[in-house]
């Protein structure tokens, strides 16, 4: 169902997409694009996408359950904005293991703490990228100013869930 | 690992197949799979490479519809537009344009980073590219709409969305009161 709603959205952002280049030259080139894309990274996909399974089933239930379980409340959310630090970056490792972790029992305020912090301070990211194009002043800066929002999403997350 | 040089303009920065990213990524796939492999049989290691690859196949329509919405953004709005208009806007505007953009531009950190830069480069204030790399990071449309929503509940999605709406506004805010 997910899929399909998330399906539905992109094929209209791309009928309209596709309509706003106009010319066919125009299309042409982002056909040849997307076929760049499919070549870089097509085999990234399926070796992360597979490595991603392979995370999910050797997620440790009961320690999921004891420290990021419903009884874990706001340790749970500091220790999922530990965890996406350290998770490699990569779209959707961190996606796959939250939906892995959640079947095994973690909590949903957890994992929004997980997903946040992943997305803004994954290590590899921000060392191998961030760093290289904005330079050490700036990351420290976006860092120092970030660093409550996993705590402040997944404690919300906590009021709400 | 030689790339073919493509004449065509290139979109707003590029990777090569093969560069040490991806051998990490293989080297960590490589570790699990033996992992797996070693508590629950070399078979589930295979079932769980077919399941997922099954899942790339399902993915595809949307992987292929994100991948030419991302080819098209460059060509519909080039990078050029995109500088000057958060290069030279950096007031309380300027921080909520960052944010629209950081949400909308599809790519990965080897586009968004550099591309992050330049907008430094062409006069944005620190405030602002903070709001910038906060939104792509919290709000990217592109990978929220292909993955997060493929792995986990859209009601879980959306209250983690909901929820991460105000910070990169508030992060660049921030930015521009603390620090000078």
């Amino acid at each position: 169902m997910n899929i399909l709603i998330g399906t539905v959205v992109l094929f209209a952002l791309a009928a309209w997409v596709w309509q706003r280049l106009e010319t066919g030259d125009r299309r042409q080139q982002a056909y040849q694009g997307v076929l760049r894309m499919i070549r870089t990274n097509l085999p990234r996909l399926m070796v992360a996408l597979i490595s991603a399974g392979l995370f999910a089933e050797l997620l440790p239930q009961e320690i999921v359950k004891a420290y990021l379980g419903d009884t874990s409340g706001f340790k749970g959310v500091a220790l999922g904005m530990a965890l996406g630090i350290v998770t490699p970056g990569g779209a959707f490792v961190s996606f796959a293991l939250a939906a892995g972790a959640m079947q095994a029992g973690a909590t949903a305020p957890a994992m929004i703490a997980y997903l946040t912090s992943w997305g803004l301070f994954a290590f590899t990211k921000v060392i191998t990228e961030e760093l290289a194009f904005l330079g050490p002043h700036f990351l420290m800066k976006r860092i120092l100013i970030s660093l409550p929002i996993p705590l402040l999403a997944g404690s919300a997350a906590l009021i709400i869930f | 690992m030689s790339d073919v040089p493509s004449p065509k303009p290139q979109p707003l920065g590029r990777q090569k197949t093969f560069d040490s990213s991806f051998l990490i990524l293989l080297a960590i796939a490589l570790c699990a799979a033996l992992a797996v492999a070693y508590l629950k049989g070399p078979m589930r290691v295979i079932e769980i490479t077919v399941n997922y690859l099954g899942f790339l196949a399902v993915l595809s329509p949307k992987i292929l519809c994100g991948f030419f919405i991302a080819a098209s953004v460059p060509i519909l709005i080039p990078r050029e537009t995109l500088v000057k208009w958060i290069g030279q806007d950096s007031g309380a505007r300027g921080l909520w344009v960052a944010t629209l953009a950081g949400g909308l531009v599809p790519g990965g950190p080897m586009m968004i980073f550099p591309l992050a830069a330049s907008f430094k480069v062409a006069g944005a204030s620190t405030a602002t590219v903070i709001s910038f790399v906060t939104a792509w990071s919290l709000l990217g449309v592109n990978r929220t709409v292909i993955w997060e929503m493929s792995f986990l509940h859209i009601d879980f999605v959306l209250v983690r969305v909901l929820l991460c709406l105000p910070f990169p506004v508030l992060a660049g805010w921030l930015a521009a009161r603390v620090l000078r």
